[in-house]
C-alpha cells in the first residue's frame, strides 16, 4: 500500500466522516463546522490529485466565505429552534433513495471504469492561460453570475421591501 | 491509487448530500447538504482531470465555476432563508407549503 | 368541332372573362358602397351587365372571324395535380353568354319599375341579381370542373337569397329553403360525380377528361356511374322529376326573380351542365336512356299540372319545368342542337311571359289567380299582345320560335328513341299547347271583370323589355333555318360531331303543327266558347284532377319522409349527441379529470422534500431503464 494510498483512505475518511456528520447531526451549528471540516478533506484530496489552485480555492471559499455566511445566518436567526429540529417524516424513504443512487453511480463507474493512467499535474500557467483565452467568456458570464446573485441577495434580504 | 477511488467517494459524497437534502427539515440544514453535492461533483470533475489520457485544464476550469456558481447560491439561498425567517418566523421547510392543495 | 378545342394563347374571345367579372365588380360596389349612391347603386348593376351585352357582341364578332379557344392560367398546386382556372369560348359557351346577358339585362332593367317601391333593400336586390349574373357567366365559361361547381353553388346561394328576397314572408322564407335543400341533393351528387372523375383521370380539366375518356382511359362502369351522379345535379337545378318540387314554390320570390331564374339562370344550368359534359353522356347508353327518361317524364306530368293550377305564375312554373323536361328529352335522344336551341327560345319566351305576369300583377294590383282575370287587353295593350305572343310561341304556333325548336325536338325523339318515346313527346306538346290556349283566353282575351276596370299599363321601363324579348319570341325560331345567304341555320353552327342542315321532317312538322293548332282550339272550345264545358270535365275525372291539384302528393310524400324518417333520424342523433357526444365524451371528460384531481391533489402536498424525493426516485428509475434497457449503455 503505497503513501498516497494512504493518504487517500485517512482524507476519504475525513470527507465522508464530516459529511456523514453534517447530515446526522441535530445541531445545526454543528453541521457547518462539520461541513467545514469535510470540505477541507476535499480540499486535501485536491491536493492528491495534484490541484494545488483549486485546494486553495476550496479553502478560501468554502472555509472563509461560505462557512462564514452560514454561520452569520444562523446566528440572525433563531439558534434555539434550531437545536431541536427533528428530521422529516421520510427520512427512511430518503436513506432507501440514496442508497441506491450511490449504488447506481458505484456500479457505473466500476463498469465503465477508463483504462489505467497516472496522474499528471496541470500547471498554473496552463489553468490561466485556458481561463482567460478558451474560457474567457463563459468565465465573464461567471461573474455576471455573481453580480447579480448579490444584487439579488441584497433586495430579497432587506429590511421592509415590497411586501 | 487510481481515477476509480475518486469516483467512488464523489459518489458516496454526492448519495451522503442527497439524504440531506431529502431528510433534513431545516433550510440552512438542506443547504449543507446541497453543498455537500456540488463538492462530490468538483471531485469526480478534478479527478478525470488529472487522470485524463492527455493533460488539459478544462476539468478544472469548470470545477471553478461550480465553487463560482455555489457561492453565488449560498448567498442567495441565504438571503431567502433570512427574508423566511422574517416573514414566517420560521425556517422550518414544512411551514413552505404554499404549493399544497 | 364543338369539343375538339385548341388552347390559345391570344385571341379577341378572351376578353369574354369581362363579363362575369364586371358583374362580380358591380355586386362588391353596390354592397359596399351602394348606400352612399342615388338610388343605392342600382345602375352599377345594370351598367355592369350591359357592358357584359357589349361583351357578348365584341366575342361574338371575334368568334365568327378567329374562332374560339381556351385561356387558362395555373392556380393553385397540390402535390403532382395543378388546378388552372379559365374561361372555354366555344359555340355553347357563346351562346350562353349572349343569352344570358341579354335576359339579364331585360330583368334588371323591369325590375327598377317593378321594385321601385322597395325602399331599403333595392340596392341589395340589385347586388344579388348582379352576383347572380357573374355566377351564371362563370359557370358558361368555365374551362374546368372546379370553377364550374363553384359558379354553380353560387348560382343556388343567389336563388336562395332571390327566392328569399321577402323573407319576413313565412312562405318567401320556406320557398328559399325549399329551393336550396332540394337543389342540394343535386349538387352532392354534381360533387361525387366530379370527384370520381377527378380520382379517375387527375384533373378538373374537362376539354382532357374528355380526351382521356376518348382513349378509354375511364372504365366504362366508372363512367356511367360518374355521368349519373353529374346528371343528378343537373335534375335538382333543372328541376326534373323527383326534384322539381322546388320550382313553383320559388313563385314567392319577386317575378322579375322568377323570369331570370326560369329564362337564363338556375334551371338553365342544368341542361347547360349536360351540354357541356355531352361527350361523356354518349359514351354511356345507360346514361343517356335515364336522361331521356326522365325528361320525358318530367315534360307529362308537370304539362298535366300546369293544366289544372289557378295561380298564374305557377302554371308558368309547371310550363317551365315541363319545357326543361323536353330540353333533357332532346339530349338524351342525341338531339344536342335541338335541345340548345329549345333553351334559347324558351327563355325568350318564358323571360317574357314571366315579366308579363309581373307586369300583369303590377297593372291589377297583385292579383294572381287566372280565374279573377280575363280581357286585360282592354286595360293593358302592350303587356297583353306582348303576353299573347310568348303564349303562342311556346305553344308552338308557326312560325314563332317555340314552332321551330320543338318541331325539332320532335325529329331528334323520332330518331333518337323511336315512336313510343315520340308519341309521349306529342301528348306533352299536346298538353302544352293547351295550358298555353288556357292562359290565353282566360287572361288576355275574354270579357273584362268590373274588379280590374282600375288595371292600368305599366311604365315603359317594364314594357319596353317586354317588346324585345316579344320580338325575339318572334322572330328567333327564324335562325334555326338558313334564310340568309352565308348563315347555313343553327345546327350549320352549334352541333355534336357533325354538322346537322336544317332539314324537314314532313310528317313530323304536319303533326306538330295540327297538335299545336288542336291544343288552341280545345282551348278556344273550352274557355271562351264554353262549347265544352271544363267544369263538367272536371268532374267526371275528379280522381285524377284531385292527384293533379295535389301535385300527385309528391310534396305530401316528402313531408311524410321528413317528418318520419329524417326527423325520426334526427331526434335519434339529437339523443345521441346529447348523451353519448355531450354527456359521456364532452362533460364525462371533463368530468373524470374533475373527480380523479380531486383525489390525486392530496399528492401536492407542497412540502419541497416530497418533490425532491420523486425527483431523485426518477432520476435512479430514468439511469436504471437506459442502462438496462440499452444495452450498449
Amino acid at each position: 500500500m503505497s503513501l498516497s494510498l494512504v493518504v487517500f483512505y485517512l482524507l476519504g475518511a475525513v470527507c465522508l466522516g464530516g459529511a456523514v456528520g453534517v447530515v446526522v447531526s441535530r445541531n445545526v451549528v454543528h453541521s457547518a463546522l462539520l461541513l467545514l471540516v469535510s470540505l477541507m478533506g476535499v480540499a486535501g484530496l485536491y491536493l492528491l490529485l495534484l490541484a494545488e489552485f483549486l485546494a486553495l480555492v476550496q479553502v478560501l471559499i468554502y472555509g472563509g466565505a461560505i462557512t462564514i455566511i452560514v454561520l452569520f445566518v444562523i446566528m440572525l436567526t433563531r439558534v434555539q429552534e434550531f437545536r431541536a429540529m427533528k428530521d422529516n417524516p421520510q427520512w427512511p424513504l430518503a436513506v432507501v433513495a440514496a442508497l441506491a443512487m450511490f449504488v447506481l453511480l458505484a456500479a457505473a463507474m466500476i463498469k465503465g471504469a477508463p483504462s489505467e493512467t497516472t496522474r499528471q499535474s496541470v500547471s498554473f500557467e496552463e489553468l490561466g492561460s485556458s481561463l482567460f483565452t478558451q474560457w474567457a467568456v463563459p468565465f465573464e458570464v461567471a461573474s455576471l453570475v455573481l453580480l447579480v446573485a448579490l444584487i439579488g441577495a441584497i433586495v430579497i434580504a432587506r429590511e421592509g421591501g415590497e411586501e | 491509487m487510481s481515477l476509480i477511488h475518486f469516483q467512488v467517494l464523489s459518489a458516496a459524497l454526492f448519495s451522503i448530500g442527497v439524504y440531506g437534502v431529502l431528510a433534513r427539515r431545516s433550510a440552512v440544514m438542506v443547504l449543507l447538504a446541497l453543498e455537500l453535492m456540488l463538492n462530490a461533483v468538483n471531485v469526480n470533475l478534478i479527478a478525470f482531470a488529472a487522470y485524463g489520457e492527455q493533460v488539459q485544464a478544462t476539468g478544472q476550469v469548470i470545477a471553478i465555476f461550480v465553487i463560482t456558481v455555489a457561492a453565488a447560491e449560498v448567498g442567495l439561498a441565504m438571503a431567502i432563508i433570512l427574508r423566511l425567517f422574517r416573514d414566517r418566523a420560521s425556517v422550518d421547510v414544512d411551514e413552505v407549503d404554499l404549493m399544497k392543495w | 368541332m364543338l369539343f375538339q378545342i385548341e388552347t390559345v394563347t391570344n385571341s379577341g374571345v378572351q376578353w369574354a372573362w369581362l363579363a362575369p367579372t364586371l358583374s362580380a365588380s358591380a355586386f362588391c360596389a353596390i354592397v359596399v358602397l351602394g348606400r352612399f349612391l342615388p338610388k343605392q347603386g342600382a345602375f352599377l348593376s345594370l351598367l355592369a351587365i350591359m357592358a357584359g351585352f357589349g361583351v357578348f357582341w365584341y366575342v361574338l364578332s371575334e368568334f365568327l372571324s378567329s374562332g374560339g379557344g381556351i385561356f387558362s392560367v395555373d392556380w393553385f398546386t397540390v402535390g403532382e395535380s395543378t388546378f388552372s382556372w379559365g374561361i372555354i369560348v366555344d359555340e355553347l359557351s357563346v351562346v350562353m353568354l349572349g343569352l344570358v346577358t341579354f335576359v339579364a339585362l331585360m330583368v334588371q332593367m323591369y325590375s327598377l319599375g317593378y321594385m321601385k317601391n322597395q325602399e331599403g333593400s333595392f340596392g341589395w336586390y340589385f347586388a344579388v341579381h348582379s352576383l347572380f349574373a357573374a355566377a351564371m357567366l362563370t359557370l358558361v365559361l368555365a374551362d374546368n370542373f372546379l370553377l364550374m361547381y363553384i359558379a354553380w353553388e353560387l348560382v343556388g346561394a343567389c336563388s336562395y337569397l332571390l327566392i328569399g328576397f321577402w323573407y319576413h314572408r313565412r312562405s318567401a322564407a320556406e320557398a328559399a329553403k325549399k329551393a336550396f335543400i332540394t337543389t342540394r341533393i343535386g349538387d352532392v351528387g354534381l360533387l361525387i360525380g366530379i370527384l370520381l372523375l377527378f380520382n379517375e383521370t387527375g384533373t378538373f380539366d374537362i376539354t382532357t377528361i374528355f380526351h382521356i375518356a376518348e382513349q378509354g382511359g375511364i372504365g366504362s362502369g366508372t363512367l356511367t356511374a360518374a355521368v349519373l351522379l353529374i346528371f343528378l345535379g343537373a335534375m335538382g337545378k333543372s328541376a326534373q322529376f323527383p326534384l322539381h318540387v322546388w320550382l313553383p314554390d320559388a313563385m314567392e320570390g319577386p317575378t322579375p326573380v322568377s323570369a331570370l331564374i326560369h329564362a337564363a339562370t338556375m334551371v338553365v344550368a342544368g341542361v347547360f351542365l349536360v351540354a357541356r359534359v355531352f361527350p361523356l353522356f354518349v359514351m354511356s347508353d345507360t346514361a343517356m336512356l335515364v336522361v331521356a327518361l326522365i325528361g320525358l317524364i318530367t315534360a307529362l306530368i308537370t304539362a298535366a299540372m300546369a293544366l289544372v293550377m289557378t295561380d298564374l305564375k305557377r302554371v308558368l312554373a309547371y310550363s317551365t319545368i315541363s319545357h326543361l323536361g323536353f330540353m333533357m328529352l332532346a339530349l338524351g335522344s342525341f338531339g344536342f342542337t335541338a335541345a340548345i336551341f329549345h333553351l334559347v327560345a324558351h327563355a325568350f319566351a318564358k323571360a317574357l311571359l314571366f315579366l308579363g305576369a309581373g307586369s300583369i300583377a303590377h297593372g291589377t294590383g297583385d292579383k294572381r289567380d287566372i280565374r279573377e282575370m280575363g280581357g286585360l287587353w282592354k286595360r293593358m295593350p302592350v303587356t297583353s299582345i306582348t303576353f299573347g305572343i310568348g303564349l303562342l310561341a311556346l305553344g308552338g304556333i308557326p312560325p314563332l320560335s317555340g314552332f321551330f325548336s320543338k318541331d325539332e325536338i320532335l325529329v331528334a325523339v323520332l330518331d333518337g328513341r323511336g315512336p313510343l318515346f315520340f308519341v309521349l313527346t306529342l301528348v306533352a306538346a299536346l298538353m302544352s299547347a293547351l295550358y298555353m290556349a288556357r292562359l290565353l283566353f282566360l287572361v288576355v282575351l275574354g270579357n273584362l271583370k268590373t274588379e280590374n276596370e282600375h288595371a292600368h299599363e305599366s311604365p315603359w321601363v317594364m314594357t319596353v323589355p317586354l317588346i324585345a324579348l316579344a320580338v325575339l319570341a318572334l322572330g328567333a325560331g327564324l335562325l334555326a333555318p338558313g334564310l340568309i345567304p352565308g348563315y347555313d341555320g343553327f345546327g350549320n353552327w352549334l352541333f355534336f360531331e357533325e354538322p346537322e342542315a336544317y332539314h324537314i321532317n314532313f310528317l313530323v312538322m304536319v303533326i306538330s303543327v295540327v297538335l299545336s293548332i288542336g291544343g288552341f282550339a280545345i282551348g278556344w272550345a273550352l274557355y271562351s266558347r264554353k262549347l265544352l264545358s271544363a267544369d263538367r270535365i272536371r268532374e267526371r275525372f275528379s280522381g285524377l284532377h284531385r292527384v293533379l291539384v295535389n301535385k300527385y302528393y309528391l310534396d305530401d310524400l316528402y313531408q311524410w319522409v321528413i317528418n318520419r324518417v329524417v326527423l325520426a333520424f334526427a331526434r335519434f342523433m339529437a339523443l345521441f349527441d346529447r348523451i353519448v357526444v355531450n354527456d359521456v365524451g364532452v362533460n364525462g371528460t371533463g368530468r373524470s379529470v374533475f373527480l380523479s384531481a380531486w383525489r390525486l391533489r392530496y399528492l401536492e402536498t407542497g412540502k419541497v422534500y416530497n418533490y425532491a424525493l420523486v425527483m431523485v426516485v426518477g432520476v435512479v428509475a430514468v439511469a436504471l431503464i437506459w442502462w438496462l434497457a440499452l444495452p450498449y449503455a
